[in-house]
């Protein structure tokens, strides 16, 4: 895991074209690091030091989750269609210390790359369109400093010494 | 290094924060948390700082940089090792027709259960009918059940004639 201010957080990743099956074994990784991760429903590559367009996602059984695909795995993500925004108090494993409240549409159609290499449109409703909206942002360089809108909208979330 | 705990206050006009942090700058000072709005007109900002040198010289460097932008500073020295931050665990949002107390009330409610208002923003609109509106957040101990909490919250709005409501704080990590 890498933490701000790692600069491969802010740079926007790279398109993958295809699925290999290096990005097979990169998809299987953000799997196992973001099961291993307490209470944490998506990583992006960008999240564990790799600037590929990539991003594991899994809100099932989340008590906000409205709709749950399962496990989504997506490369090279393109958003057909968002709408319909919320704000929500958002943290990071990238940026631990900081929460925001982060405005997002609560309804998204994304259209990606999945590991067999073929095309899929997933059309996601509630958390899990926001859950999937954070990861693509990481895609762009985008943290939640970025989505701020006011300064009554950034919380330090830890203890300081 | 010492730690200091500086609040100024006065007329507000563009360019007191920057000769304040300027000030502090120019000691070799490093910023920590700051605090910075206008109270109806009025310039007002909290910050805590690690400066280096003559505590007297800190003080008079800020005290010089305020006259020149006509606002008054007041520092104090605080322990280096700062106390821990306590987690806010829910907001209270309360409004309604203005009338004295409704701050009072609602800050003596919590005092009396020991919930520690972490953060406190208020704003009374102008005109012949001002509206008074309140958004806090508050770090409930796990000894008082928020529930109750809520309930005596409710019932002291009601007797304000405010709306209020407090939720819990929810962070989702992504």
């Amino acid at each position: 895991m890498v933490r701000y201010p790692d600069p491969v957080l802010k740079r926007v990743a790279e398109p993958v074209g295809e699925v290999t099956e290096d990005l097979r074994r990169l998809s299987a990784d953000l799997v196992d690091t973001m099961r291993a991760m307490p209470a944490t429903v998506g990583l992006a590559a960008p999240q564990v030091g790799e600037p590929v367009r990539a991003f594991v996602l899994d809100v099932r059984g989340h008590r906000r989750a409205d709709t749950a695909h399962g496990l989504v795995s997506l490369f090279d993500p393109e958003i057909l269609e968002a709408g319909d925004p919320d704000v929500l108090r958002e943290g990071c494993l990238s940026v631990p210390d900081l929460t925001a409240n982060v405005r997002r549409p609560r309804r998204v159609a994304l259209r990606g790359l999945v590991p067999d290499g073929s095309v899929r449109v997933y059309r996601m409703q509630g958390f899990e369109a926001r859950a999937a909206l954070h990861e693509v942002d990481h895609l762009d360089g985008l943290l939640i400093l970025d989505r701020v809108a006011a300064p009554s909208d950034l919380f330090a979330r830890k203890v300081y010494r | 290094m010492a730690h200091y705990a500086v609040t100024a206050i006065g007329a507000d006009r563009p360019g007191i924060v920057a000769a304040l942090t300027g000030a502090l700058q120019d000691l070799g000072g490093n910023l920590e948390d700051v605090s910075s709005t206008i109270l109806r007109g009025h310039f007002a900002m909290m910050l805590v700082v690690d400066a280096p040198g003559d505590p007297d010289e800190v003080r008079a460097s800020l005290e010089r940089a305020a006259a020149d932008v006509g606002v008054r500073v007041h520092v104090a020295d605080v322990e280096a090792g700062a106390p821990e931050r306590p987690r806010a665990t829910h907001v209270l949002t309360a409004y309604g027709s203005d009338r004295p107390g409704i701050v009072a009330t609602l800050a003596g409610l919590f005092s009396e259960r020991g919930v520690n208002i972490t953060d406190l923003s208020c704003r009374r609109t102008a005109g012949p009918e001002p509206i008074y509106a309140i958004i806090a957040e508050v770090a409930v101990p796990e000894s008082v059940p928020a529930e109750d909490l809520h309930g005596a919250v409710l019932s002291a709005a009601r007797d304000l004639g405010v709306d209020a409501r407090l939720e819990p704080v929810e962070v989702e990590t992504l």
